[in-house]
């Protein structure tokens, strides 16, 4: 990529003030693409908004990287049965603070967003589930929510379309397990948010026992700009297979932490010496854990002409995940940091299945061991061994993140490991 | 018909099979917890882990592909599959532990999983010995533990509620429990709290798990978490006998099986019956142990001059029994059978007095409007009401039983706490001489004249017709005074009637009741009076019985034990139903 990065003008957040009100957002295109299509309801038919968002292939931005329009399009024919939009605004990953932004900066652009979602899908609910620790943007966004049913954009008969849809804003209470999209049906359904088995997928059998499909937040974001500007225009920019707006959720050991839009597959060393400011004190640069700490870390080493999108991370031997970049150091200890994120999933497992529930506790308290100093050798083997035991072998892909990181920092780093290793009781002769 | 081929084996398979219940009926084996036949499936233990994939098809000619050296070329699936929770399909391979290296690692791993935080308490845990993961992990499990950290610390010997008893730290957090209250008691009084590693089931805050299905969570319950607060730390499972019987306390007719260690009943668990109880049994029908082995009628009682009982011999009883009937003409004497009696000791007493030509037994049912569910816990509390209805006992109710009694000089009880059920009252009795057959010293016994112990559900072999009308039989579980267990066939055998040597004390002769079947002393009585009547096993009553009245035709305690009960059709069942 060139440096026509700098020339880019953000889409999700742009810079204009007080674009969370209504009005202001309204003055700046805003709803035009879901009055558009509900003006002209024989072009945009359900099936073409679907079909034209499937071309713009919006690769989902929680994680899987699933595409978008080929996820709504899995939904049943309509029956009597009501039909839910979800949409997952509980980030809580370690290094996953993009959402937050959309919330606070454009939250109309995700309303928008979802009812579009909500018209191609003939969806009856939209639920909103935010995390708990931002009851400040629950509200905010609350207000939002607020605005656009005074407005008539939300509600029955909406513009006089004959297409109504209700928009419920409801927040958890701080388990990460109930981002995960069946952990968080339950959770939405009042239940504890134990993850369900799948199949049957939620498009059949979802909150409640009716269809749903559950989204990001910014995914959905992305929805207006495909359905303004057209699939095509959406495919011109961002990496090959990984197109649109990315928000890079950059932190760490960076001058200039934060939030930026860019397209997708931006170099990582573009984004964290020129977007981020460059290494704080001047320091090296240590690893880099790309899309929260579930994803692999990289050495510092691995990072040379890897840019953020799926397949040149997945080639680098990580994964994009949530674009929540997390910078280290020279200085960082990469004991300590695998410590702190066993630490996390140890805390978050639900505990639903065997080798979650057990081997994310066993995995942390092996690392305390070794960060402690009283750690041997066939500790780390032992840790390569259960987060082999651990991965695929559970009903949600918690046990996966929780054993990649350990599994990947180990091998990445395991001079580190092994220094702070006591040394072998066993005499050598 | 669609086919799957499970270890190497072709097997042909109708409708919507999972494939672990699939392997289970088919006499095959694959380890798990959380799994229950008759709840939902949560696939959360994840020990049941199968290698699976599927045959690939050419989509014109429906032929499974073959590869270069002839054999199908299969599509596995990309991770290992929980066999609960997976659907077969037609073209399914399946591998389990037998056949794959994968699948007993897999299992082996979670195993390992399980136990590390598992107090391995074993020698002091009420549920060794019949404890699923004690079980699969000597079978599947690994050798050892490299678990060289803390264990995590739970609450333990917490009262869940009256009867049941939480130990969290050997909680394996399969959610049987919770999803019984859930799915089949629909009391929701339990759930998990906590997360991950930290997690157990609790009741809400100051709440009861008083569920009177509770105990329940105890059976199914895969380790030794939940216990039963009454059995906790009284027998090893190993040092009991298991004898198959059914519940005599309501109408439902739940089956059960008895455990006993010398001569007492220790502890009553249902007995799987998916036309009756399915897995299940109310507490209340646990409790029914006192009964058998406490306030036993022991040895017969008489009072002598009005005063008080005393005991008395044998040759005593019969004589009385037999100078009081001589002294009376049949139309004196009062017989009231009992719903809470046996089919064949009602036969056998009503066909006694009929000899005698006393009238027709009557029995009063024994019924509490409203008190039953819709689930195992019936308005009637007894087992067998539907028993005498087809015997043809005279169905007299307790409001006019009090008048029968006034007119009758001898009155003969079976087995039936009128008194204490207040069907009557003990003053209406005052102008008859009371002769009770009892099992327990019951009120309606301890007002009686002469009292005939005799033998209970747990000490005969005897069939009762539940509220379904469907007729079902106990054994002997234990021994009475005059009974051997190892000379009576339909006795279970324990592990130490098996393995036990003469040195070894298990059996005293303190807890035989001293006590009879009815019929063994009918016999006697016959003898005594002169009467052709001799019944030597209740057998041979059922027998007769079954040529006597069409409504037990084709009944036989064989039957019985091939088919889990015999489902009774009768125009007097039809009645009373409609």
């Amino acid at each position: 990529m060139s440096e026509d990065w700098k020339s880019y003008e953000p889409l999700l957040i742009p810079d204009i003030p007080n674009l969370h009100k209504l009005d202001v957002y309204a003055d700046n295109d805003g709803y035009k693409a879901f009055r558009s299509i509900l003006d002209d309801q024989d072009k945009w038919s359900r099936k073409s908004v679907t079909e034209e968002v499937k071309a713009a292939n919006i690769r989902g931005r929680g994680g899987a990287g699933f595409n978008c329009g080929l996820k709504w399009s899995f939904m049943p024919d309509p029956d009597d049965r009501p039909r839910y939009l979800a949409c997952n605004g509980d980030e809580s990953e370690p290094g996953t603070f993009k959402d937050r932004n959309i919330f606070e900066f454009n939250p109309h652009l995700f309303i928008e967003g979802a009812l579009i979602a909500a018209y191609a899908m003939s969806i009856d609910t939209i639920y909103v589930y935010v995390r708990g620790e931002y009851i400040d943007w629950v509200n905010k966004f609350e207000d939002a929510v607020a605005e656009a049913y005074d407005n008539g954009f939300i509600g029955d008969n909406i513009l006089d379309s004959g297409f109504s849809v209700d928009m419920e804003v409801t927040y958890g209470a701080g388990a990460y397990i109930c981002g995960e999209e069946t952990g968080m049906l339950e959770s939405l359904e009042g239940k504890r948010g134990y993850p369900r088995v799948k199949p049957p997928f939620p498009a059949q059998k979802g909150l409640w026992g009716n269809p749903t499909t559950i989204n990001n937040i910014e995914t959905l974001a992305n929805v207006p700009l495909v359905i303004n500007n057209g699939s095509d225009w959406y495919q011109s920019f961002g990496a090959e297979g990984h197109n649109g707006p990315v928000l890079y959720g950059i932190s760490g050991h960076v001058n200039k932490p934060g939030v930026y839009e860019y397209p997708a597959g931006m170099p990582v060393m573009t984004l964290i010496n020129e977007v981020a400011g460059g290494m704080r004190g001047g320091k090296k640069l240590k690893a880099l854990i790309p899309g929260g700490t579930s994803t692999p870390v990289l050495r510092a080493d691995q990072l040379e002409g890897v840019c953020m999108d799926s397949n040149s991370l997945r080639e680098a031997g990580s994964m994009m995940g949530t674009a929540g970049m997390v910078v280290m150091d020279e200085d960082t200890d990469m004991v300590d940091l695998l410590w702190r994120i066993t630490h996390f999933f140890h805390h978050e497992s639900c505990g639903q299945c065997t080798p979650c529930r057990e081997g994310t506790g066993w995995l942390e308290k092996v690392m305390v061991k070794i960060k402690n100093g009283e750690g041997e050798i066939k500790d780390l083997d032992l840790l390569l061994d259960v987060t082999t035991q651990m991965e695929g072998r559970t009903i949600c892909a918690l046990a996966d993140a929780a054993a990649w990181p350990v599994r990947h920092t180990i091998t990445r780093f395991r001079e580190e490991f092994e220094a702070k290793c006591k040394k072998s009781v066993h005499a050598v002769a | 018909m669609p086919e799957v081929y499970i270890d190497n084996k072709r097997y042909e398979f109708e409708g919507d099979h999972m494939a672990l219940q699939f392997i289970l009926d088919h006499g095959k084996e694959v380890p798990f917890f959380c799994y229950h036949p008759s709840m939902s499936i949560p696939a959360n233990c994840r020990q049941c882990m199968v290698k699976a994939g599927q045959y690939i098809k050419d989509d014109e000619t429906g032929e499974y592909e073959l590869d270069e050296d002839g054999e199908r070329k299969v599509r596995w699936f990309p991770k290992m599959q929980t066999s609960c929770a997976l659907k077969l399909q037609d073209g399914m391979v399946i591998h389990t532990q037998e056949t794959s290296e994968e699948a007993e690692r897999a299992q082996k791993d979670t195993l390992e999983f399980i136990l590390i935080n598992h107090p391995l308490d074993c020698p002091i845990c009420d549920q060794a010995g019949e404890c699923p993961l004690q079980i699969q992990t000597y079978k599947y499990g690994p050798e050892g533990s490299r678990f060289e950290v803390k264990k995590v610390h739970k609450p333990k010997r917490v009262d869940l509620g009256p009867r049941v008893t939480l130990d969290a730290e050997r909680c394996i957090n399969c959610t049987r429990c919770v999803r019984f209250t859930e799915e089949i008691s629909e009391t929701n009084q339990l759930t998990i709290v906590s997360r991950g590693d930290k997690n157990y089931p609790m009741t809400a805050p100051n709440r009861e798990f008083d569920d009177p299905y509770s105990m329940n969570t105890v059976d199914i319950c895969p380790v030794g978490a939940l216990t039963s607060t009454d059995f906790r730390f009284k027998a090893r499972v190993w040092e009991m006998n298991q004898t198959p019987s059914i519940d005599i306390t309501n109408g439902k007719g739940c089956n059960i099986d008895l455990w006993t260690r010398d001569n007492q009943v220790l502890r009553i668990t249902p007995r799987h019956n998916k036309d009756v109880n399915d897995y299940w049994m109310p507490d209340e029908g646990r409790d029914a142990y006192h009964l058998f082995n406490e306030n036993r009628a022991s040895r017969p009682s008489i009072k002598l001059d009005g005063a008080n009982q005393s005991n008395t011999s044998w040759n005593n009883a019969i004589e009385t029994f037999a100078e009081t009937i001589e002294a009376h003409s049949g139309d004196d004497i009062l017989v009231i059978g009992s719903a809470h009696a046996s089919v064949e000791e009602n036969y056998a007493f009503n066909k006694f007095f009929n000899l005698l030509g006393a009238a027709n037994a009557r029995f009063t049912p024994h019924i509490i409007e409203g008190y039953g569910d819709d689930f195992l816990i019936t308005d009637d509390q007894a087992p067998n009401t539907n028993g005498c209805r087809l015997l043809n006992l005279d169905e007299t109710k307790e409001e006019n039983l009090a008048q029968h009694i006034s007119e009758a000089k001898v009155c003969i009880i079976l087995n039936d706490d009128l008194i204490g059920r207040e069907a009557v009252n003990p003053a209406d009795f005052s102008g008859a001489y009371v002769i009770s057959f009892a099992t327990n010293m019951t009120e309606t016994a301890q007002t009686s004249d002469l009292v005939i112990p005799i033998t209970c559900v747990a000490e005969h072999a005897a069939s009762y017709v539940n509220v379904d009308g469907r007729i079902q039989r106990s054994f002997p579980a234990k021994e009475t005074k005059y009974t051997d267990r190892r000379l009576d066939l339909e006795m279970s055998e324990g592990r130490l009637d098996r393995y036990g040597t003469d040195f070894d004390n298990w059996v005293s002769e303190e807890h035989k009741v001293d006590c009879l079947p009815i019929w063994d002393f009918l016999n006697n009585l016959a003898n005594r009076l002169g009467l052709d009547y001799h019944f030597e096993y209740s057998r041979n009553i059922l027998s007769e019985i079954s040529s006597a009245i069409p409504a037990f035709n084709d009944v036989s305690f064989e039957k019985m034990d091939e088919q889990q009960g015999i489902q009774l059709s009768s125009p007097n069942l039809e009645a009373k139903k409609a």
